[in-house]
């Protein structure tokens, strides 16, 4: 068991700059939680303060219901892999994963079992005897994975632990990682600003800007009914493309072109008859039709679709991802439909539902 | 069947982690060897120790010092022959106090009317005491080494036999 409490969660530092806004969450048993958010966000400030390497400046943290608030780090029963590794260069793997039992003075044979445990789930026990400076990167990260399940904590705390690694590698740890959460259906919290690192591995998403929670909820739920713009924007590759509109009798009017409107759309936008929203539609929900013109400026084949950029009306640049292999043109006119548009309030950014 | 099972765990933790019981030994022993060598010459009386002997021994002390560093590298990695030069060493330091410590002991010196010791008897005790206990650390990391060499061996073996089964 290990459920995590974080109520209303601030962090402000001696020079008065608030990191994190009121951050509430509860993290089930088992449960792999992300944090994402771009540089600065205050995800790692938040992972920090629940490591117990940063103090809390208000609110409370619970572990299963015991007050941790003002536990030191290494106490708290959890623990932390970061992005550069932190491993020992002059020890071999074996002793950088028994190292914290053994500062700890636990039994030699119960560390050897825990270590070598711990190596045959990640597939490490074939190195070791080796260093660190003679394994690859990824592996590296797994023995720093190691490190952290041979003490078996309540909770593990991952701190961009793929930045350092290359894409491929990546994806390949990323999928280790997904499968040492099944196996060992621990709690965890991941903090990422890589937004596909956040859909395949997360249980649940916290997206967060500024130092304040945007949304919690399922990838899915992220993807797809996003709570406000910024959302919308930071999840999903091309990102979003919005633009500023007015609602009309049935349709939008955009920077130079219309938009026609279904039945239940019209029903969502009443409140906003005659005002200006934001409408947003990802580029895979684009599709070929007669809705708008696409005025073409290049395009990119990526194999199964393409990537097609250019300029609807007289708005910004967007990007539209159409099925199959096509060969456009700059200049070249497209027409497009929106199967699934998404509208935002301009004011307060909120999505409109 | 616990005990059994402890003893195997053990045996194989001889595969990952490092001699260090017979290399920390052998570290005691080039630290008593230093502080002989620093003890020996405090009674120089009338030069005795200007000779062809204290010359030899002063190599010797080098070249024991780096031996045994060596052999403690080769310890903890469970090297078996380097017991062999361990026990060599050992055999050494306790011959080493019939040369120059028992000589200087002996030794006697006429300053001016009187006739002076090289080596009191504090003195004598405390460098034997010292190449005793240097003598001693590099034997036992010797045969610490051999016997955890030959049960290595063994497990790795038994281990090969279980994979082949």
């Amino acid at each position: 068991m290990a459920e995590l409490s974080l109520q209303h969660i601030d962090k402000i530092y001696d020079n008065n700059v608030q990191a994190v806004f009121d951050f509430n969450l509860d993290v089930k048993d088992g449960e792999l939680i992300v944090l994402v958010g771009p540089s600065g966000c205050g995800k790692s400030t938040t992972l920090r303060m629940v490591a117990g390497l940063e103090d809390i400046s208000r609110g409370k943290l619970t572990l299963d219901g015991r007050d941790i608030t003002q536990t030191p780090a290494k106490d708290r029963d959890m623990a932390m892999v970061f992005q550069n590794y932190a491993l020992y260069g002059h020890m071999t793997i074996y002793e950088n994963m028994a190292f914290s039992l053994t500062l700890r003075k636990e039994n030699p044979n119960v560390i050897h079992k825990k270590v070598l445990a711990a190596a045959e789930i990640l597939g490490l026990t074939s190195q070791l005897n080796k260093k660190p400076a003679q394994l690859s990167g990824g592996q590296r990260q797994r023995v720093a994975m190691g490190r952290s399940i041979v003490r078996n904590p309540k909770v593990f705390l991952f701190d961009e632990p793929l930045s350092n690694l290359d894409a491929k590698l990546r994806g390949a740890t990323r999928r280790e990682i997904l499968l040492l959460h099944k196996r060992l259906q621990a709690t965890m919290l991941y903090v990422t600003h890589d937004q596909t690192e956040a859909l395949t591995l997360a249980d649940r998403i916290v997206c967060m800007s500024m130092g304040h929670v945007q949304q919690v909820g399922t990838p899915l739920e992220l993807y797809d009914q996003p709570a406000n713009l910024f959302v919308a924007g930071f999840i999903g590759l091309p990102p979003m493309n919005t633009w500023n509109t007015a609602v009309r009798e049935g349709y939008l009017e955009g920077p130079g072109f219309t938009c026609p409107l279904t039945e239940a759309e019209r029903g969502i936008l009443a409140p906003y008859a005659g005002k200006e929203i934001v409408l947003g539609v990802r580029p895979e929900n684009i599709a070929l039709g007669e809705d708008v013109t696409l005025q073409v400026t290049d395009n990119e084949n990526l194999g199964m679709n393409t990537l097609v950029y250019g300029h609807v009306g007289t708005g910004q640049r967007i990007s539209a991802k159409l099925k199959g292999w096509m060969e456009y043109r700059g200049g070249d006119q497209v027409g497009l439909s929106f199967r699934r548009k998404h509208f935002f309030d301009k004011d307060t950014t909120n999505a409109i539902r | 069947m616990t005990e059994i099972n402890d003893r195997e765990i053990q045996l194989d933790r001889m595969r990952y982690v490092k001699n260090t019981a017979s290399s920390r030994l052998c570290y005691l022993a080039i630290l008593m060897n230093v502080l002989y060598f620093v003890s020996i010459y405090k009674s120089d009386v009338g030069s005795w120790y200007y000779q062809m002997l204290t010359g030899a021994s002063i190599v010797y002390n080098l070249l024991f010092m780096l031996m045994a560093f060596l052999a403690s590298e080769g310890v903890k990695n469970y090297q078996p022959n380097y017991s062999f030069l361990l026990y060599g060493l050992g055999a050494g330091q306790i011959a080493r106090v019939f040369i120059l410590p028992l000589q200087a002991h002996q030794a006697l010196v006429k300053v001016g009317s009187e006739e002076t010791r090289v080596m009191g008897d504090g003195q004598f005790i405390r460098v034997v005491l010292y190449l005793g206990i240097s003598a001693a650390c590099l034997l036992a990391a010797a045969l610490i080494n051999q016997r955890k060499c030959a049960a290595l061996s063994g497990h790795l073996k038994a281990l090969e036999a279980k994979e082949a089964a």
